[in-house]
């Protein structure tokens, strides 16, 4: 009747590890011009912080304050702004996903703009230590007229630390509809020993810093002139970055040598393709 | 009328072909996936132009090493997934995820010469296929094929349009799927031979190293799903960006 075990039995069974399992949720409305938080929602180790912001749209900073994912993690994230809303939702500090014993970690963000609507998703870079997996998915639904930028970085493992990885996993999924149609899908896969995949002209020519960047709305084929010559001005033997329009969307990606080659450059990029200055965790 | 059926055993490479292929079936795909097919391949060189531009591909050593990336880590392997994806969904008349397919092949494009590249392919040979090729078979995939929907206008991502029109005339999965990653590979060496310039005997020598690649990105395809898809070939993709404003192009990618 009673699935029973040995005290023997239950000695030998591995520690049951403590995993983060965690959530957030933030929504954004407006009111007569102005961006007003409408809901906020947090539970485990994700954290939302609104700091005051002055001149600048209304900020959320997210948190992860377990300092890290690994293998069994789960992070749950949901991001909207309602009609005509305008919302920065950035990161405290670089997401860092550790050795895995057993498993992915898994992160999983939905992201909603209304009509009229404008949020910019701009996560600081996260890290891929020696052994990590880690499985994100983002999916967005933005209104026909409204307007979502997002930004992933990715460094693997610390150069200045001289840290070398044997083993990573690593995907990346972004699905994006505008109106209920997909209108971009990015998948970054990297499985193994990235000195064997990542060597190649193709790759990232010995290279271990990524990142890609997208504005999803009407008139983004219009920035394209601006984005190609703010792209120009990275050209350094350490920083390869491109820019292309189509759609309705405009898209850019960085390979870097290191995280702080991408970094700064992604710095440059962010302040002069939206005229402003990044969130202040950016430079702290 | 009896139907022949051929076995190919590739004896030497030890990998058997496991799909019993009919003759006709076989001239199909041969069809299809020649560079004679009306889609315009030989205007395509997915960004590698640029890459020949600044001087990372100068041989044929360094266009195989390119090539090899691009069919494991990028578009080749993607490419495969999509196909079978599609494939099978043919296969069960699932509309539906034909459709879907059909989104994500095209929203999967990171850059306005890619999209191009794969919508214009795909979008010509479907019309190749409607219009000389269409399949008369009475199988659920043949069915699908010809209902009016698809006649929409609405483009087609190369890899989805092949793997409908192969399932729709019974061409076995393996060698669909083979023969799709061959004729990309073909076509972007054809690139390497004229923009480079290499010989065509350089060139065939790179086709023939990549053989075990192909055969290992088709075989590993049929067991993977959509979970699988993704790439690591950000200096191609950034290539394919840059293409766009290099000041002399023979090509439209």
């Amino acid at each position: 009747m009673y699935d029973a075990e040995t005290a023997s039995q239950l000695l030998r069974q591995a520690p049951a590890m403590q995993r983060v399992k965690a959530s957030a949720r933030v929504r954004f409305s407006a009111a007569d011009g102005t961006t007003r938080l409408a809901d906020l929602y947090q539970s485990g180790s994700a954290k939302i912080r609104l700091p005051k912001v002055y001149g600048a749209p209304k900020t959320a900073v997210m948190i992860n304050t377990a300092g890290g994912l690994t293998g069994g993690d789960c992070l749950d994230f949901e991001i909207a702004a309602d009609r005509g809303a305008h919302a920065i939702v950035t990161g405290q500090t670089a997401e860092r996903a550790y050795r895995s014993s057993g498993g992915s970690a898994k992160v999983t963000g939905c992201m909603r703009v209304d009509a009229g609507a404008s949020l910019e998703w701009l996560p600081q870079e996260t890290i891929l230590f020696d052994g990590s997996s880690l499985g994100r998915t983002l999916t967005a639904e933005v209104a026909e007229d409204a307007r979502l930028t997002m930004l992933e970085s990715v460094v693997l493992g610390r150069k200045a630390m001289k840290e070398t990885l044997n083993s990573v996993f690593f995907s990346d999924r972004w699905r994006v509809r505008r109106g209920g149609k997909l209108v971009f899908a990015d998948d970054i896969r990297l499985d193994g020993r990235p000195e064997t995949f990542l060597r190649g002209t193709a790759t990232a020519a010995g290279r271990t810093a990524f990142a890609t960047f997208a504005d999803i709305s009407p008139d983004a084929e219009d920035r394209l002139p601006l984005a190609r010559s703010l792209v120009e001005t990275l050209a350094s033997p350490g920083v390869d970055a491109a820019v292309s329009a189509w759609n309705n969307l405009l898209v850019a990606r960085f390979v870097a040598l290191d995280g702080r080659a991408l970094r700064s450059a992604l710095m440059t990029f962010l302040t002069g393709y939206r005229s402003a200055d990044l969130p202040r965790v950016w430079y702290c | 009328m009896g139907t022949t059926i051929i076995i190919i055993t590739l004896v030497t490479t030890g990998i058997p072909m496991t799909d019993g292929m009919t003759l006709s079936a076989l001239y199909r795909l041969m069809a299809f996936l020649s560079p004679a097919f009306p889609i315009g391949a030989f205007t395509y060189s997915h960004g590698l132009e640029q890459v020949i531009e600044t001087g990372a591909v100068k041989n044929a050593t360094e266009l195989e090493a390119w090539l090899k990336d691009i069919l494991s880590y990028g578009s080749g392997r993607s490419d495969a997934i999509l196909l079978k994806e599609t494939y099978r969904a043919a296969m069960t008349a699932d509309a539906g995820g034909i459709s879907d397919l059909r989104d994500l092949g095209l929203a999967l494009q990171p850059s306005k010469e890619r999209h191009l590249e794969t919508s214009a392919q795909g979008t010509a040979f479907m019309g190749a296929v409607h219009k000389s090729w269409m399949p008369d078979a009475n199988s659920l995939s043949a069915d699908l094929f010809r209902a009016d929907q698809w006649q929409d206008g609405a483009p087609w991502p190369y890899p989805v349009a092949v793997g409908f029109a192969c399932a729709a005339h019974a061409i076995p999965e393996e060698p669909a799927l083979t023969g799709y990653l061959h004729a990309v590979a073909a076509n972007i060496i054809s690139v390497a031979v004229r923009a480079v310039p290499l010989g065509q005997s350089d060139g065939q020598k790179v086709l023939a190293r990549l053989e075990p690649v192909i055969f290992d990105i088709a075989g590993k395809a049929r067991s993977a799903g959509l979970d699988d898809l993704g790439t690591s070939v950000f200096l191609a993709d950034i290539a394919s960006m840059a293409h766009e404003t290099q000041y002399s192009r023979l090509f439209r990618s």
